[in-house]
């Protein structure tokens, strides 16, 4: 395997910013730097995911599909792009119609790489994604999402692995979002990861919340994995995944190329610190290890929500109990993963035990929901007391795939939109209210294709309230500029 | 910083060089091939620490809000707490009264804009559901708990509710 290519997957445009600016990145930003991100040697750009296609429609007011088709047809590099499989870009279970039509709209607008994963790892939840996807002309790539439970060992992660396999999907990803992957953990789980994916290649996806992640990405270099995600340095460490400029390094000590270009590389990241600097956005930064986050687990955003929430309700002080009290009903629901939305079920169960002095005394919905295998089948099954309070009857139990019980809805939607719907309308209307979507017809502003140190600068000066006059001399040109 | 090309990292430099000159009216830079002179308006005019106020970057086009995820409503101030709202001193003895789980938003219908759940002098099952609380983002259901007929619904729809806080009141008896 030494030798073989470790190709990169650049995630700046879609975990970076969703990880470090509660995913504001607007396509503006994006822009004037796509001709240099497509000249690194990224073998894929990753440039949409569930937070993406929504923070585009309710905060940004842009019509992601639009987005997506212009950065497709500007990159020359082929676009992935990411779904929650049956629930797509939200939490909640869409027919599967609604899933095969996503699947054609994204291969119209030029996605080549349909990336697709299930929160609960149940690979029913990706069927309808993985089948339309196909359908549709591009590739499918499968995540399973890792997490520590007694029951996620290696055994159930080979499991997943040949679940994928036979679904004959193109690539496999061990998806690690909360940055919980340890190196130790990674030199048992992905060697028998590889093994069982066969010829079909494996690619890690891993946050750096414990700082460890880099050397996880060794771990996977020297496994036989043969892509990992990684981000443009500014953007890259803290929640985000590791930086590019250290997993090329990494790689080509291992004797693996990356094909990525370091002179390029560090335009874009320069590129990236100014844009901090410009917008007033943090950049990420490099995470001390902190054995707490293996305890509770409890992403760090969900923390600080958490407290301000208790704060609201005058029970700061209780935090640890809380904390404890999560870690007793995850085992209690059969340990979900502590991603949304069940993260949120988790934590919610858990303050209302603790707030209540009675455990279960009252259950969310959708807490009963998750335990009759509604959103798909558990890791293992709910602990008897949780069971006994939850009155759940057998006959409420679902066992079919959560997919088929949601109802088909083009045929209505087509109804109520009539005949000159694009099915872009359909999808959207699918997902949101119409005063969401009412905003997205603005047209499109003049997007800038292009920058430069010396414009920016120019911008930066012109746009600084306190100066009335400025003279750049540079190269032979001289700019002279007054208010 | 380097002769031949201007890269972003002369540019944060310099950016940084001016943002943390503003107590100078004027800024002169020559390194390698550039040169940038710079003349800020009245020193009277500008405020006296800017160091302090900077940066001066343009503001973001899209502000971050505080928190992505959804946060509990606050609880309205007591001070805010309508005297004609607030439950009635006394309920006909044996009263049952079905309080709100948690601090959150209390909904009397399923979904906006569909049929409340129920209504003053409506016959109520045990498991009839009176309305829902909404806690974080996930829906609670609030049952009846006992049969008998709603005297009081003592929130409004999309009201915040606190913990303990009294949805509504239902007389019991058997349920028609």
């Amino acid at each position: 395997m030494s030798g073989q290519k470790f190709g990169l997957i650049d995630v700046t445009l879609r975990d970076g910013h969703q990880c470090l600016w509660s995913t504001r990145m607007t396509t503006a930003m994006m822009t004037p730097i796509i001709d240099r991100i497509d000249a690194v040697g990224y073998e894929y750009i990753n440039i949409l995911g569930g937070a993406v296609f929504d923070v585009c429609v309710r905060f940004l007011h842009e019509n992601p599909f639009e987005r997506v088709g212009l950065l497709c047809e500007r990159f020359a590099t082929p676009c992935d792009g990411l779904t929650r499989g049956q629930s797509l870009y939200t939490f909640e279970l869409f027919p599967d119609d609604v899933v095969a039509l996503n699947s054609f709209a994204l291969a119209k607008r030029g996605i080549k790489v349909l990336t697709v994963y299930d929160a609960l790892n149940d690979n029913r939840n990706i069927e309808s994604s993985v089948r339309s996807g196909h359908e549709a002309g591009m590739q499918v790539n499968a995540m399973m999402t890792y997490t520590l439970s007694p029951v996620h060992d290696d055994a159930y992660y080979v499991a997943r692995t040949k679940e994928l396999v036979a679904m004959k999907v193109e690539f496999i990803s061990v998806k690690d979002p909360t940055g919980l992957l340890t190196p130790e953990r990674a030199k048992t789980l992905f060697p028998a990861v590889v093994a069982a994916a066969g010829t079909i290649p494996v690619q890690l996806h891993s946050h750096c919340q414990s700082g460890l992640a880099p050397e996880v990405y060794s771990v996977a270099i020297e496994s036989g994995f043969r892509y990992g995600y990684t981000a443009s340095r500014p953007l890259a460490n803290g929640a985000s995944l590791p930086a590019t400029e250290d997993v090329a390094a990494r790689a080509a000590a291992l004797g693996r190329a990356t094909g990525i270009d370091t002179a390029t590389l560090d335009e874009v990241s320069g590129y990236f610190a100014w844009l901090c600097e410009r917008e007033g956005l943090p950049q990420g930064k490099i995470m001390q290890y902190d054995p707490a986050l293996y305890e509770h687990q409890v992403p760090g955003g969900m923390i600080s929500n958490l407290k301000a929430q208790l704060q609201v309700m005058k029970m700061e002080h209780r935090l640890p109990e809380i904390l404890e009290e999560a870690a007793q009903v995850r085992r209690d629901l059969g340990y979900p993963i502590l991603v949304s939305p069940f993260a949120q079920y988790i934590i919610t169960q858990a303050v209302m035990n603790v707030v209540q002095g009675e455990r279960y005394k009252t259950i969310p919905d959708e807490v009963r929901k998750y335990a009759m295998g509604y959103y798909g089948r558990l890791a293992a099954q709910p602990s008897a007391e949780f069971l006994e309070r939850a009155k759940l009857k057998p006959g409420e139990l679902v066992s079919e795939r959560p997919g088929e019980h949601v109802a088909p809805a083009l045929p209505r939607l087509r109804h109520e939109l009539g005949a000159g719907a694009s099915d872009e309308d359909l999808l959207l209307a699918a997902f949101y209210a119409p005063e969401l979507i009412a905003p997205l017809r603005k047209p499109q502003p003049d997007y800038q294709f292009r920058t430069s140190p010396l414009y920016e600068l120019i911008r930066y000066l012109g746009n600084k309230q306190d100066i009335s006059a400025a003279r750049v001399r540079f190269a032979g040109t001289e700019l002279n500029v007054s208010t | 910083m380097s002769n031949t090309a201007f890269s972003y990292q002369d540019l944060l430099q310099i950016v940084d060089l001016i943002k943390t000159s503003t107590q100078f009216n004027e800024f002169h830079l020559k390194v390698g091939d550039i040169e940038l002179d710079i003349r800020r308006g009245e020193p009277a005019a500008r405020p006296a620490p800017a160091v302090a106020v900077a940066p001066a970057a343009p503001a973001p086009a899209t502000p971050l809000p505080t928190s992505v995820t959804p946060v509990v409503a606050a609880p309205p101030p007591a001070a805010n707490v309508e005297p004609h709202r607030s439950a009635p001193l006394a309920f006909p003895a044996g009263s049952l009264l079905v309080k709100s789980p948690m601090v959150g938003t209390f909904y009397r219908a399923p979904e906006p804009g569909a049929k409340p759940f129920t209504e003053v002098g409506a016959r109520v099952t045990a498991e009839s559901l009176v309305g829902i609380v909404e806690v974080m983002k996930l829906m609670n259901s609030i049952p009846a708990g006992q049969a008998g007929v709603v005297t009081h619904i003592l929130v409004e729809d999309g009201e915040p509710v606190q913990y303990g806080q009294v949805l509504v009141v239902i007389e019991p008896g058997s349920a028609a």
